[in-house]
């Protein structure tokens, strides 16, 4: 008797050290997708006008799902402490649920980071930087934030282009409409600034002098946050879920086992 | 005399060999300065002009015999050729130190405004074009340098053909899509599982006492209250007016 009784204890013990965790980490997923979607790098005007921009949608499920887990953990110790068979079915079902959107949203994460090439950025820059004539109120939207981003982008980060300023001599552009080659062999952005924020020297900068103008492309700095973005979404979902998988077994091998 | 033929100096024009990402572009280019090609041939009075011409041209190319026949930016088009970037001569005297490259087809102001001096406008089609130096005099071209290589400009293809499709699926995608598919198929069967068993079992009413879990018949659970006691054997009311019965023990089962 005192055998089985201590079987139970730890098998209670187990399952809401389990649930603890749970709750802690769907905190953890809440914050840190909350971080995401909040875009401290100022990046998401970029993946709206890519129209893919679905590792947002991700995060967004992220949050969501994380609250969810920490009520469901809850629910699921006050269940197993009580033993009650219906609350800990309510919570297997739940806790499903949720499993099957977290899911869901790791996936999404993982998928849509692949399909952000260089080549979708210097696609769009090249078609939607400082774009003169915007076709509706959606496109004129995106262009504007474009180019922002990229302004901010170019300065922030001295780089220019998504490969280097060769990306504006290679291929023509809405920018190359507005702006002559010969004035502009790329953005006065990508020119080395002063305090003033006017180029130190622009000859220079028109003919590619080193040092007067940012020879780097800027797509690490884009693929750096937007990375850390995706696998953080990702990978730390896949981890709960794991996790989860485990609680959410030993909770039914539980519930199967109590009797009315 | 206005007959006597140039010198012909052994200088050949080139781009500057260093790395300038811009020395080459889509309507300019830039070129090395002739410093001290001209040290011995030039007055204080002198201009170095460069001549630009198309490649296939720069054979019937003629040296202007005065200044006032100098072939302008503007009759690019007809004449194939122009002469621009007229500088004096002691710009490129030795010794000078002077910014080491000029730069053709700089100057976007004049091309519209259709003025007669000499304009260094972008030019207007990727070419090929070859330059050479030309020194003129009050009585016209006292010496020239040799037809650089031909320098063709860049041409910029439309952004249309980027294709932005990624090239390969990462192994990331695949293992956590995999191993969360599974998680998913294993939870979700179990579920069924032992939900199906616990219809089962209720619909056939059978003893589950023989399963493998030790743990599982002595598990607590809402203990029902205590049963209540049995009646004493003795009377049992019955309906007012017949009185008391003995009652039999009920028979065991």
């Amino acid at each position: 008797m005192a055998k089985s009784e201590d079987c139970i204890h730890i098998l209670q013990g187990l399952l809401v050290f389990g649930n603890v965790v749970i709750g802690i980490c769907g905190i953890a997923l809440t914050a840190e997708c909350i971080y995401f979607v909040s875009d401290p790098h100022g990046l998401y005007p970029l993946l709206e006008a890519t129209e893919n921009d679905d590792i947002y949608a991700a995060a967004w499920i992220g949050i969501f799902v994380g609250f969810a887990l920490f009520a469901l953990s809850i629910l699921g110790i006050i269940g197993i402490i009580k033993s009650d068979r219906t609350l800990l079915l309510v919570y297997i079902i739940l806790m499903l649920i949720t499993f099957a959107f977290e899911m869901a949203s790791c996936i999404t994460a993982a998928t849509h980071r692949d399909f952000l090439t260089p080549n979708l950025f210097l696609k769009q820059m090249l078609e939607r930087y400082q774009k003169a004539e915007p076709d509706n109120n959606n496109d004129k939207w995106m262009t504007e934030g474009v180019t922002k981003t990229w302004d901010k982008l170019m300065l922030q980060n001295h780089c220019c282009g998504v490969l280097g300023p060769s990306d504006w001599q290679e291929y023509t552009s809405a920018f190359r409409v507005t702006h002559n080659d010969a004035d502009f062999p790329w953005p006065r952005k990508c020119c080395a600034m002063d305090a003033q924020g006017l180029p130190v020297n622009l000859d220079g900068c028109k003919l590619g002098v080193p040092g007067y103008y940012n020879s780097n492309g800027c797509y690490d700095a884009i693929s750096g946050p937007v990375n850390t973005h995706a696998w953080g979404v990702a990978w730390f979902g896949f981890a709960i879920l794991c996790w989860t998988f485990c609680v959410l077994l030993g909770t039914m091998f539980y519930w199967s086992g109590i009797e009315y | 005399s206005p007959s006597t033929l140039p010198a012909r100096l052994p200088y050949v024009p080139r781009v500057p060999p260093m790395a300038l990402l811009g020395k080459v572009t889509a309507t300019t280019f830039a070129l090395d300065r002739p410093c001290c090609v001209f040290d011995r041939h030039a007055n204080t009075s002198d201009t170095v002009w460069l001549v630009v011409a198309f490649a296939n041209a720069s054979a019937t190319f003629r040296n202007p015999p005065s200044r006032a026949d100098v072939p302008l930016y503007k009759q690019l088009p007809t004449t194939h050729s122009y002469m621009t970037l007229e500088t004096a001569a002691a710009v490129y005297a030795c010794p000078a130190p002077s910014p080491a490259v000029l730069r053709v087809g700089g100057d976007t102001a004049c091309k519209d405004q259709g003025r007669q001096d000499p304009c260094n406008g972008p030019l207007p089609s990727p070419g090929p074009y070859r330059v050479k130096f030309l020194l003129m005099g009050c009585h016209g071209p006292k010496a020239e340098t040799r037809w650089s290589d031909p320098i063709l400009l860049r041409r910029a293809l439309s952004p249309s053909t980027i294709d932005p499709v990624p090239t390969r699926r990462g192994s990331d995608v695949v293992v956590i899509a995999s191993l969360l598919a599974s998680l998913g198929t294993v939870l979700a069967t179990a579920v069924l599982g032992a939900l199906g068993a616990k219809v089962w079992s209720s619909l056939y009413q059978r003893d589950l006492g023989t399963s493998a879990f030790a743990c599982r018949s002595y598990w607590t659970h809402h203990i029902p209250p205590a049963l209540p006691q049995p009646l004493s054997p003795g009377c049992q009311c019955s309906p007012p007016g017949l009185g008391c019965l003995a009652l039999q023990p009920p028979a065991p089962c």
